[in-house]
């Protein structure tokens, strides 16, 4: 399926309990190709936390998922009953990342907030619920990468 | 260092005491190996895929700390502060993917000629660890086998090296405050190698013992285990017993990495990633490609491009950002650089660049500049009459380059070495693909890779003299030994009734 022809839905717009969350659906919905390398049939939440420590108490403020189905991706508020994984942001880091203007530009702040990780500047940071070979298998390593969050060291030195 | 004072670790490059810590006695060190071993039941009350989980939340919290142990990797180790986030990521990637080496140790069913499935291969932990690590990598090697041993359930004492323990005792601390499970049994020690690896030998409560080291310091163990055993000869009864148990040594040692350049490659390219291949971390690196071997067809040119690159490679402050090379870890490493290359010039051989040292005359501050020697195919011939540069692992930022007629003289030329922990091919002959995985002589081989991979899949090891025991290997693979069960019980129960 080429890249363009995925769609996004968002469903239940009024489920979500706070505006950053609403904001970054919408901002997610217009990317749908980003999660292009996902099978069919995989699942996993956007959950935002206010802090470290909130995050490290598992106390999201608000929590989202994410289907990939056979056309597109489906939006919907809550956590997944069985998520693949939970990709862990700050509120800080997505009041910054809704205001990219592409997706390279979202992918490289991504990676930013997740290669250099800060309370005050954002952060992104995900657990597995699955064993690494079935995400794996799922396409997620692809999707981490397209999304900015493995590092590539090509760059590493000026060589 | 005597036993027990006080130890300073300073900064490689300003000299400055980054922090004065207390340094373990024998005394100290007995009784942590006695702590961890009556602690490993605590890894056993927990199964592989709990022990995995928490590896990986623990792995999270430290990229919190990413910015701390980048500074004190950079302080205490020397690293470029570009290169440190490579160095915490490796160890990282691999603890928050770790349950994926559950592969290489989950029970192994196995069905007889007949059908019957009555056989299976267990993985049992060793037993208490003891691990020694390098001073070239201040986290990733020692954290690595830190984890290693608790996900397959083995009690550990690591022993970083005290040149740069601070990250390592940064990590452990961070292990604390998250009460991390079965951490009783686990612990770190602050001790030379002189005296600690002696330590470890002798007490039987150690059944591993785990060093990455050079390939002459682990034969030295082995030399000093034999010394051991030989006290402990019983011939009480006219034949010698040795009554110490056999442990178990898992010695990851040097590499003297060939990389073969072919002439259907483009040349630039190729280059940026054999400077980086090659020099990264000054070429501390046991995986670092020290020979460099070129096809004559593309020789001149691709030798003019390489220099390009080395030359642009920056030296200094490790904590800039923009600088590639950092400072040594060692007067022994500079000196070392200094031999081979004097050698090298015995040979009559070309410095094509670099060759120059910088030293302020005290342990700080070392570097050697990125230096390329041309070494002749000719002087390869008899490995024992070979350069220096050629025949040994030079572990530092002094590489060799050499000639190659075809790609049958590339690969003998590869092989005639005493290591074989990887060799790297760059070709896009897709023919020719298939008799370098086959000929060369290395455990792990990459082919067209891009140099620094950080991935789970890349494995450790080596042949002849690079590891022991030979072949590539998951640290997981290594802490563990096979169980054979055959169970008759359903074929047989009323037979035996």
């Amino acid at each position: 399926m080429l890249d363009e022809e995925l769609t996004s839905q968002i469903i239940d717009k009024e489920g979500y309990k706070t505006e950053i969350a609403k904001k970054y659906t919408t901002f997610l919905a217009q990317y749908p190709e980003i999660f292009s390398d996902l099978i069919s049939g995989s699942i996993f939440d956007f959950a935002l936390y206010e802090s470290v420590e909130t995050y490290y108490k598992e106390s999201p403020v608000d929590i989202f998922n994410v289907l990939r189905n056979g056309k597109g991706i489906e939006i919907k508020p809550g956590g997944a009953v069985d998520s693949d994984l939970e990709l862990a942001l700050s509120v800080r880091a997505v009041k910054k990342l809704i205001q990219t203007k592409s997706k390279v530009e979202y992918a490289e702040l991504c990676g930013s907030f997740y290669n250099d990780p800060d309370d005050e500047k954002g952060w992104v940071d995900f657990v597995l619920h699955k064993r690494t070979q079935i995400i794996i298998d799922m396409g997620y390593g692809k999707f981490a990468q397209t999304s900015g969050i493995l590092n590539d060291y090509d760059d590493i030195n000026t060589i | 260092m005597t036993k027990g004072q006080e130890l300073e670790i300073k900064n490689k490059y300003t000299g400055e005491v980054i922090d004065t810590i207390q340094a373990d006695t024998p005394e100290s060190l007995r009784d942590k190996i006695k702590k961890v071993h009556k602690n490993q039941y605590l890894l056993k009350e927990m199964d592989f895929f709990e022990r995995a989980q928490l590896l990986s939340k623990y792995a999270g919290k430290m990229r919190f700390k990413k910015k701390k142990l980048k500074d004190l990797v950079v302080a205490e180790g020397g690293l470029p502060i570009k290169y440190s986030d490579w160095e915490l990521n490796i160890v990282l990637t691999g603890f928050r993917f770790c349950d994926w080496y559950y592969q290489f140790i989950e029970d192994k069913p196995l069905t007889g000629i007949e059908g019957e499935k009555n056989v299976i291969i267990k993985y049992i932990p060793h037993g208490l660890s003891a691990c020694i690590s390098p001073r070239n990598t201040p986290i990733s090697l020692p954290l690595y086998q830190m984890g290693a041993n608790y996900l397959v359930g083995n009690g550990a004492v690591v022993k970083p090296s005290t040149a740069c323990p601070l990250t390592m005792l940064e990590a452990y601390s961070t292990m604390k405050e998250m009460d991390f499970p079965g951490l009783d049994a686990l612990d770190l020690v602050i001790a030379p190698g002189e005296w600690a690896v002696d330590e470890f030998l002798k007490s039987p409560l150690v059944k591993i013992i785990m060093t990455v080291t050079s390939s002459h310091t682990a034969k030295d163990i082995l030399v000093r285990y034999g010394r051991m055993l030989k006290k402990t000869a019983d011939k009480s009864m006219g034949v010698t017993m040795y009554t110490q148990p056999f442990k178990q040594f898992f010695f990851e040692c040097a590499g003297n990495d060939a990389g073969i350049v072919m002439d259907d490659i483009n040349l630039e390219k190729v280059a940026k990633w054999n400077a980086m291949a090659s020099y990264t971390n000054s070429g501390q690196q046991c995986f670092s490609m020290k020979r460099i071997i070129v096809h004559q067809d593309i020789y001149d040119e691709y030798t003019e491009c390489l220099i390009k690159e080395i030359e642009k490679l920056k030296y200094g402050d490790p904590t800039d950002p923009t600088v590639d090379i950092g400072p040594l870890g060692s007067r022994r490493i500079l000196m070392m650089m200094d031999v081979m290359v004097a050698d090298a010039k015995e040979y009559g051989v070309k410095i094509y660049t670099g060759g120059e040292k910088i030293d302020t005359g005290e342990d700080y501050g070392l570097f050697y500049t990125p230096t390329l020697v041309e070494i002749k195919p000719e002087l390869c011939e008899d490995l024992s009459k070979a350069p220096f540069l050629w025949r040994e692992e030079a572990f530092g930022p002094v590489r060799s380059i050499t000639k190659a007629k075809d790609m049958k003289d590339a690969i003998r030329l590869a092989n005639a070495s005493n290591y074989g922990m990887r060799a790297v091919v760059y070709t896009s002959n897709l023919n020719n693909i298939e008799v370098f995985k086959n000929q060369l002589e290395a455990a792990n081989i990459y082919i067209n890779a891009r140099p620094m991979l950080v991935d789970i899949t890349v494995s450790l090891g080596g042949i002849k003299d690079s590891a022991y025991p030979a072949g590539c290997k998951y640290y997981p693979q290594e802490l563990v030994y096979g169980k054979f069960i055959y169970d008759g019980t359903p074929l047989n129960l009323e037979k035996i009734k």
